[in-house]
């Protein structure tokens, strides 16, 4: 496998900062509504300690991608599907 | 793995580590001597101010109601200490924060303290407690930088976040040739890969604690933006409420008069009864004489993890004694706040007692010179990098290398000799009161850009060894100054006969010869050594390259 990766510095860097982030609220928003922790003071204090790590973890991994493009689509791909699961959860 | 993954994570590595490893150094060398904040603030205070127990425990109650009664500003947060330590001159103290001044930062606050006299009067003074631990904490906390100040902690997060990047790609170069690498340590006549492989094998066996501390510095540099963003979106505006439940309200008839608090040794009594290995050594009373009034009972707890670097706490309702939440309390809080509480723990090594804090202290400074050598491993590859685009004759170094290598032997060494000259300083600054923050932070950042600015003029290789002599030096000062407090008592300046404050001398001893150790080897190589084509000799291959020792000022 020699597969050149395409460099795509600031696309990938931007996916990985910015969906990375997105990603880490949105998580911790899934938390909130699917978790059952007690009590309340300590699970708000969890769903922000998630955020960071799963941010950088995405951050870190944008480079794995083979094009600054495919990173966007497919960060923003699963974001999408992670707000829509959500919303339809808490509409119910 | 594909080699062009490896390729392109390499320079997410280089690029990632050279910009945040210089803030790095100074985060983890103030940070491995934060470890030991509190004996090093033992150690700086000075004798003869007064003591704990001058007012019995018993008496402490009558103490606090009293001051309330005169203070009435101090009952926001008034503390009552139980143990007698070097720094704790009274019985009762508290602080009260300049009005501008940001909540994380202390150095706007007034220092009060009250005691009582042999009839039962009420004395009362501003304290000026030594301010050496609380700088060099802050140092630790944003990177080097003066306050801990809301945009200090966005530039802190920034560099946490550029070193979990470092980390996770730094493993990932590595991982194709782990095995093969880890157990190689090849000494030998190539001294770049010596060094590649000392900071593989570094980083690799301290990789736990550094995601550790990574992470968590990343949280505690964003928390308060994150909170924001999440109780819009998702908490719908939920969170104070949210931290607030779990707490028993005020009864409905309960009196904010403090003198009908329970005594203090009753509080305590009921908080012990709970757990046997729980140590408390202070009460802090908060907001006693309003209806949320809490006693907040803190103590430390060596056999397990502790929700903060200071310790745990349980809340007291000071009125009817109601031992109001276990969330706080080492062991008998529930699961998930136990997971809460490691990650504190785990950052500020509270749990295990001085065995891990001196490991956690040792991993600090071997973290310290991963920074370093981080740096050295880039000179170095520039060098190569030239080699190899096959420019010949060979030029001299790069100009942008040279900056590099003088910036990190100027920072690094410039920073732990600031720190030396300024902890040795806190004793001859006894008497300077309200300006003791200001001059700790006027002499560290003096000696720190002193050390830069000479750096850059001298070279990184005449640099390198000067300032590893004056790091020496400035260490040994410590417990020199100690030293002069034993044998020329006249001058005011003293040394405590405690294990923890005499363990700060040797260690700092033991630091200064260690640093004056790596100046005649460093300087045996600069001046001395094999003629190699390296910035770090001065007996360079190539006489153009001797251009290294005038860079910055002739051009």
């Amino acid at each position: 496998m020699s597969v050149r990766i395409q460099r795509d510095w600031w696309s990938k860097s931007l996916a990985g900062v910015l969906l990375g982030l997105i990603l880490g609220l949105v998580c911790s928003a899934l938390f909130m509504q699917f978790a059952e922790v007690e009590p309340a003071s300590v699970k708000v204090q969890l769903a922000m300690w998630m955020v960071a790590p799963i941010w950088l973890a995405v951050a870190s991994g944008s480079y794995l991608f083979q094009t600054g493009k495919q990173a966007w689509v497919w960060l923003c791909g699963i974001n999408l599907i992670l707000v829509g699961l959500y919303l339809a959860a808490s509409k119910l | 793995m594909n080699t062009d993954l490896i390729r392109v994570y390499k320079s997410v590595h280089t690029w990632t580590g050279i910009l945040s490893g210089l803030a790095l150094f100074i985060a983890f060398y103030a940070g491995a001597i934060t470890v030991f904040k509190e004996p090093l603030v033992r150690w700086a205070s000075p004798p003869g101010l007064g003591q704990v127990e001058a007012v019995s425990l018993e008496e402490a109650s009558d103490l606090v109601v009293k001051t309330l009664t005169a203070h009435p500003e101090a009952g926001k947060d008034l503390r009552l200490h139980l143990k007698p330590a070097e720094h704790l001159s009274s019985r009762v103290s508290w602080q009260l924060r300049d009005q501008s001044s940001d909540d994380h930062g202390s150095h706007d606050s007034h220092h009060f303290t009250a005691t009582l006299d042999q009839d039962g009067e009420l004395i009362t003074r501003e304290a000026h407690p030594s301010q050496l631990g609380e700088f060099i904490d802050t140092l630790h906390r944003v990177v080097g930088l003066p306050f801990d100040s809301e945009p200090n902690r966005w530039i802190m997060g920034v560099i946490a976040s550029l070193y979990v990047v470092a980390l996770v790609s730094g493993v990932i170069i590595l991982l194709p040739t782990l095995v093969k690498d880890l157990f190689a340590l090849r000494l030998g006549k190539n001294l770049k890969r010596m060094w590649l492989d000392a900071h593989n094998v570094v980083g690799i066996v301290s990789l736990p604690m550094h995601l550790l501390m990574a992470l968590t510095a990343v949280v505690f540099a964003f928390h308060d933006p994150i909170y924001i963003v999440q109780d819009k979106l998702i908490h719908e505006g939920g969170l104070r409420q949210a931290f607030q439940s779990g707490l028993p309200g005020a009864a409905p008839d309960q009196p904010t008069d403090p003198v009908k608090m329970l005594p203090a040794t009753e509080m305590i009594a009921r908080v012990q009864a709970l757990s046997p290995t729980f140590e408390p050594y202070m009460l802090q009373y908060v907001g006693v004489t309003t209806p949320r009034a809490q006693v907040r009972v803190w103590g430390r707890d060596e056999h397990t993890i502790v929700a903060r670097a200071w310790g745990g706490f349980a809340p007291v309702n000071p009125y009817t004694g109601e031992v109001m939440s276990l969330e706080y309390m080492p062991v008998l809080q529930s699961e998930a706040s136990a997971t809460l509480s490691s990650f504190f723990s785990l950052h500020f090594a509270s749990y295990g007692g001085d065995t891990v804090r001196w490991i956690y202290f040792l991993l600090a400074l071997a973290g310290a010179w991963l920074f370093y050598t981080g740096n050295l491993l880039w000179v170095e590859s520039r060098r190569r990098k030239q080699k190899r685009d096959g420019q010949s004759p060979l030029p001299g170094q790069r100009r942008d290398t040279l900056i590099m290598a003088a910036l990190t032997v100027g920072i690094c060494l410039g920073s732990v000799s600031g720190i030396s000259v300024t902890i040795a300083a806190a004793k001859w600054l006894n008497g300077y009161g309200e300006l003791l923050a200001d001059w700790h932070r006027y002499i560290y950042y003096l000696i720190f850009f002193a050390s830069i600015l000479w750096s850059l003029l001298r070279g990184a290789a005449r640099a390198s060894v000067e300032l590893l002599w004056l790091a020496g030096l400035t260490t040994l000062l410590i417990p020199l100054t100690s030293m002069l407090g034993v044998t020329l008592p006249s001058l005011g300046i003293w040394s405590h006969p405690a294990t923890a404050t005499l363990a700060v001398d040797i260690t700092a001893l033991a630091g200064g010869l260690g640093f004056l150790w790596m100046a005649r080897i460093t300087a045996r190589r600069v001046y001395h050594g094999q003629p190699l084509d390296t910035l770090w000799s001065l007996r360079t291959v190539n006489d153009s390259s001797t251009a290294n020792s005038k860079i910055i000022v002739g051009k």
